[in-house]
């Protein structure tokens, strides 16, 4: 019977009985018990020909893995490598939320604001089902009094490339632009983290030709990331605590000296930046993770703060500023789009 | 590529199914109006899972679908009081676990939000991040956010908003002038690092947003609110758009006109092969040159000749502070 004349079963309801068939099953099914018995399949399922139905089962199963479903494939003993004999089933304990795992309402709250954070980014389908799952569990959250709209974004296009080859360990390639270089640089790193850190995106990645630790600015990086079909192994301290501690490390050893103008909006701003301390003589020690981020942020305060040292952050706040009076000098012209 | 978008739509529906199951399991007997509460989604949307839950379950043993195969629910009770009891269950005993980047989403949201008062007591934040571990079905994805200390500011906010007075507090505005400001607080909103506090501003009256790290000397006053957040509608997005509002185009690096998405451009033109051309719409120049001179990019005011000039007074003014011949190439940073 061709497909089309097939009384149609919504997608749901077919991985709905999917999960409950692999989940009743102690001993597993085999793909053709599968595929002639569960709703959804076996309306579709003839004695002849099932390749397309077949190709339908395995993205079913890539589905419902990415909801942390743990379907997984027993290999008959004694007869390995035949794919015709693998059964499938979901085990109980992998897929239940282990009973000792309760929130109170106030961890509801806190997670519920937790989820509230990734609404326009990436994580957004993620989080929606974490809190489906939260929710399934019948605990409520008090309102709080006051309304928190907290949201990060992870606008950069390389955020989910990237996400979805550290999570299966594979190497990019990706072209990559320094502040100062005329060109970019083609690279090809293992990416073992993301994370943010100052309110910017940054891939901690290992070099596979040096062994060499890298840490990259999403925002700098120019080309798509190709994800390639390469694997790669990264030693287990390579982790996103890892690279957040080394990123807090380098932001604590790495010190500015700066004048603000009394009261005005940098001193403000700079010294509620984690970490300033006012020196006796007024000015300011302010931290900093690179130093190209922190010219432009210096630059942005304009004529109420003056980087002193050290030289290599004054000369480039200088050079910003130099360039900036030299793209605005006069009336625009083709001049301004050399680019 | 286009078959696996209705996909993503299923595998939502699927994760609720999953999730509602084990909760009318828990709840014996529940309203349809209070699952839809309790799960923020449309009565309709419940009505059709239970309806599907209903006629769903296992092969069973003569690979039929036999009636005890299938959940089952009480009929009557449903269609004629809007009331869920499962009579029959099948398969699922218990919530499902979170996948790893379910926790990971959770995790990093948790870490992002640590300067919340109410995040203050790590150990229990500890405590609940390695339950949402222990509760993955796998590891959970490495995406992590920089733990910031708790917000004094925010504490002093939530004690204001409990005693329902005004918060006051100096604010230096872009154009320099600082003032006391006293306002009745509605939201507290974030993008990424920069915090926001929305309320009912007393000096302006109308509604306003500050930047957390632009207000000094915070206070409790001992003035009561106008406005608490549930009376006052606030708009969708951060700063609106307003009348006198100037048409500014910049010229910036393709690769950096992303940096400029917040100003909402409303339209986007080629300039070169590396350059783009956008049109933001900005409040007042002192703004735009503060922007202009801290985006990467090198961007560049080309029209109107007013905002060229407030630009370049700013970076001139700026470059005064340093001698004539500092100039030196340098290199480094992150990699």
């Amino acid at each position: 019977m061709p497909a089309s004349r097939a009384p149609r079963v919504p997608v749901e309801e077919r991985l709905f009985s999917l999960v409950l068939a692999l989940l009743a099953t102690e001993t597993g099914l085999t793909k053709t018990e599968i595929l002639s018995t569960v709703q959804g399949y076996r309306q579709r399922w003839t004695q002849g020909d099932n390749a397309a139905l077949e190709r339908q089962f395995e993205r079913d199963k890539d589905d419902i893995r990415e909801l942390g479903v743990p379907l997984e494939t027993i290999e008959e003993p004694g007869d390995t490598g035949n794919n015709q004999n693998l059964r499938y089933r979901i085990p109980r304990g992998a897929y239940e939320l282990p009973d000792d795992i309760a929130f109170s309402s106030e961890e509801t709250a806190l997670l519920t604001l937790a989820a509230m954070v990734w609404r326009e980014g990436t994580l957004s389908g993620e989080s929606r089902r974490a809190l489906l799952k939260l929710r399934s569990l019948g605990g409520t959250a008090p309102v709080p009094e006051l309304d928190y709209a907290p949201r990060i974004r992870s606008r950069d296009a390389a955020f989910e490339p990237l996400q979805t080859a550290l999570d299966r360990r594979l190497v990019v390639r990706f072209d990559y632009l320094k502040p100062g270089d005329d060109a970019p640089r083609a690279r090809r790193v293992v990416p073992y983290a993301l994370v943010q850190f100052q309110g910017r995106w940054l891939c901690s990645a290992i070099d596979p030709e040096t062994d060499g630790w890298r840490t990259f600015l999403l925002s700098r990086i120019v080309s798509p990331v190709a994800v390639t079909a390469e694997t790669a192994t990264v030693p287990p301290d390579a982790t996103a605590e890892r690279a957040l501690a080394d990123l807090e490390a380098l932001w604590e050893a790495q010190i500015a000296v700066v004048r603000a103008d009394p009261a005005s909006d940098a001193e403000t701003r700079l010294l509620k930046r984690r970490g300033t301390v006012r020196r006796l003589d007024g000015a300011l020690t302010v931290h900093w993770s690179d130093r190209h981020l922190l010219a432009d942020e210096l630059a942005s305060f304009g004529p109420e703060v003056e980087a002193v040292s050290p030289p290599e952050i004054r000369a480039l706040v200088v050079a910003r500023l130099a360039a900036l009076v030299a793209d605005h000098r006069g009336t625009a012209d083709s001049e301004a789009s050399r680019g | 590529m286009a078959e696996r978008a209705p996909a993503l739509q299923a595998q939502d529906k699927l994760a609720f199914l999953l999730s509602l199951v084990p909760y009318l399991m828990d709840r014996g007997s529940v309203s349809i109006a209070e699952a839809a509460a309790h799960f923020k989604v449309p009565v309709a949307q419940i009505k059709r899972a239970v309806e599907l839950i209903a006629v769903s379950g296992i092969p069973g043993e003569t690979t039929q679908y036999q009636h005890g195969d299938l959940f089952d629910i009480a009929w009557d009770d449903f269609e004629q009081n809007g009331v869920i009891v499962l009579t029959n269950m099948v398969a699922i005993d218990d919530s499902p676990r979170f996948s790893a980047r379910e926790a990971a989403a959770m995790i990093a949201g948790l870490q992002y939000l640590s300067s919340l008062p109410e995040n203050a007591d790590r150990a229990a934040i500890a405590t609940l991040m390695s339950k949402l571990s222990r509760g993955a079905s796998s590891a959970p994805s490495q995406v992590a956010v920089e733990n910031a200390p708790t917000n004094d500011l925010l504490a002093l906010v939530e004690r204001a908003v409990e005693a329902g007075v005004q918060l006051e507090f100096d604010y230096a505005g872009v154009r320099g002038q600082v003032e006391r400001r006293r306002v009745d607080p509605l939201r507290v909103e974030s993008l990424d690092a920069d915090w926001y506090l929305r309320g009912y501003d007393h000096l302006r009256e109308a509604v306003r947003t500050f930047r957390l790290d632009r207000i000094a000397a915070p206070a409790v006053s001992d003035q009561p609110i106008s406005f608490t957040a549930s009376d006052v509608v606030l708009p969708e997005k951060l700063f609106e758009g307003s009348p006198d509002d100037v048409v500014v185009t910049v010229e910036i690096d393709t690769a950096a006109s992303s940096f400029l998405a917040d100003y909402a451009p409303d339209d986007i033109e080629g300039a070169g092969t590396s350059r783009t051309r956008l049109h933001l719409r900005v409040n007042q120049f002192g703004s735009l040159a503060r922007l202009i001179s801290g985006l990467p990019g090198r961007p560049v005011v080309i029209a109107p000749a007013s905002a060229r000039d407030a630009v370049s007074d700013w970076v001139s003014r700026a470059s005064h502070r340093y001698g004539e011949d500092e100039l030196f190439s340098v290199d480094g940073g992150l990699d």
